[in-house]
């Protein structure tokens, strides 16, 4: 795709984006019902959930993209687990800061030790440890290698978290448990902000990638300048 | 290939049984950070009893990461590392010897750190031996099947002993949550048949890793 | 006259507006570091172009 090409797709998503989030605003804090026990204050479901769940897909995309890297060795997936990685660091992190801002009007704590908060704290903190490995390692090669590596244990490890997460607190039940079944008429607003989410997941991707496209070019001129001399 | 893992583990434990190196130091640490959980557990002194399963597989995980890092860093410091890839040893056999290794060591570690959490928490546990052996061994290969793999990674980057508890813990972490439930369950006499969820996810995981590492440990190894 | 605030506690409003708020800052901050650095990044492509080719 050629760069002008690129940046009217960039505008038009852009446009898109806006108008998505104007419209989820809208719905969460008008169209959906007020909730019968926690009144307004639950309105902020209406964009902790989707950002989890799209912090979910952006650890997927690190997964599939570190496979593809350690078999193919083609740096632009590298450069996608990376995008991806970040991305999915700063949507858990709306979580772990919305979560808790939740909590406490609700359940007069900070912090509850429920299953989703926790799991989500463990996930941040392996994707974390992830960026922190592409820090600590100098040669570009070696780095990607091991952070590609690092994703798919990361990967696989979430679900036996979650599992064992989910069973401890069985096992040890607090007083606050989080609500299961959603009542109809939220979901249209939970869908509309939903899919609100997922264009922003889009846009984020493109510009991080982007940006990782423009510093692996820096890197090629270095080498070029430096062998020049 | 049971002959060639043999050879791997062989060497490593001979080197440590000659100089006991690694072993001291987490001994030594693992003791330590009984005491100390002792002295930061002062205020609950009564129910300090049912604080005694997680502090032990706090222990074990620190002297654990200790062990782990001693693996491959004195391989480094001596160059060692080049010399076992040139063996034409699938690099997949050298993850499962030095995996054992590590659970070897760790497991001697372990015996007398509880050995000294029994004498510092007068706790009796006789007839519970067996089923402790059963946790003891599951969890620590679960948790070296993981451990050996990150510490390959680690020792490679500019930040070594730093970075491994970094991608470690938050790793095992399951292996962690249920093997304090199943220690607890087991000394504070819980009815046993709740020990087969933590039992079962504890071999799940060291299964599924154990295999993860051997397919990726090709990859980390690439000097 | 009295306003409810004196009574009533913290407005479970401001939690809403601080969630919301949290949402929009976090974003914003991400976009805003994706900027700068690519920004950078552009200024360092030109230097090493000119290095490279000095006719230009």
């Amino acid at each position: 795709m050629n760069p002008e090409a690129r940046r009217r797709l960039d505008t038009v998503l852009g446009a898109l984006l806006a108008a998505a989030m104007l419209l989820a605003l809208y719905m969460a804090l008008l169209q959906a019902p007020r909730e019968r026990t926690m009144g307004d204050l639950q309105r902020i479901f209406y964009f902790h959930v989707p950002a989890g769940i799209t912090g979910l897909i952006a650890f997927a995309v690190n997964f599939f993209a570190s496979l593809a890297y350690l078999i193919k060795k083609d740096r632009k997936w590298d450069g996608l687990a990376l995008a991806a990685a970040e991305i999915g660091v700063v949507f858990l992190a709306i979580v772990l800061v919305t979560g808790p801002i939740w909590a406490k009007p609700v359940w007069l704590v900070w912090w509850t030790w429920s299953p989703r908060l926790t799991s989500a704290l463990v996930l941040w903190l392996l994707y974390v440890a992830y960026l922190l490995v592409r820090n600590y390692v100098a040669d570009p090669d070696r780095k990607a290698v091991a952070a590609a590596v690092f994703g798919v244990v990361a990967f696989v490890d979430a679900p036996i978290v979650w599992f064992s997460i989910r069973w401890w607190r069985d096992i040890h039940p607090s007083p606050m448990l989080e609500s299961g079944a959603l009542a109809p008429e939220m979901r249209p607003a939970l869908w509309v902000c939903i899919g609100a989410f997922m264009l922003l997941f889009v846009y984020l991707m493109r510009r991080r990638v982007s940006l990782e496209t423009a510093r692996r070019d820096v890197e090629e001129l270095h080498s070029r300048a430096d062998l020049g001399q | 290939m049971l002959g060639k893992i043999w050879s791997v583990l062989h060497k490593d434990l001979l080197i440590e049984l000659r100089t006991k190196d690694s072993l001291n130091a987490m001994l030594f640490f693992g003791i330590v950070v009984l005491v100390v959980f002792n002295f930061a557990l002062e205020s609950v002194r009564e129910t300090i009893r049912a604080a005694v399963p997680g502090v032990l597989w706090v222990s074990f995980a620190f002297s654990g990461t200790l062990g782990l890092n001693r693996m491959f860093a004195s391989e480094k410091e001596n160059s060692c590392l080049q010399g076992l890839l040139m063996l034409p040893v699938d690099r997949g056999i050298i993850y499962l010897g030095k995996t054992l290794a590590v659970t070897v060591f760790m497991l001697i570690t372990e015996v007398v750190i509880f050995v000294f959490c029994l004498v510092f928490f007068n706790l009796e546990v006789w007839r519970e031996i067996p089923y402790l052996a059963m946790v003891f061994v599951i969890g620590t290969l679960g948790f070296a099947a993981v451990g050996t793999l990150l510490a390959a990674v680690s020792v490679n980057t500019r930040m070594r002993e730093v970075l491994l508890p970094l991608l470690l813990f938050p790793v095992v972490l399951p292996i962690l949550v249920n093997a304090v439930e199943a220690t607890h369950i087991i000394l504070n006499s819980v009815e046993y048949g709740a020990l087969r969820l933590p039992l079962t996810i504890m071999s799940v995981f060291t299964i599924v890793f154990g295999t993860l590492s051997y397919l990726l440990f090709d990859f980390v190894l690439e000097d | 006259m009295e306003s409810e605030r004196d009574i009533m506690g913290p407005n479970p409003m401001s939690y809403l507006f601080a969630a919301y708020a949290a949402v929009w800052i976090i974003l914003a901050a991400y976009l805003f570091s994706i900027h700068a650095r690519k920004k950078k990044l552009r200024r360092e492509i030109e230097r090493l172009k000119r290095r490279l080719d000095p006719g230009t």
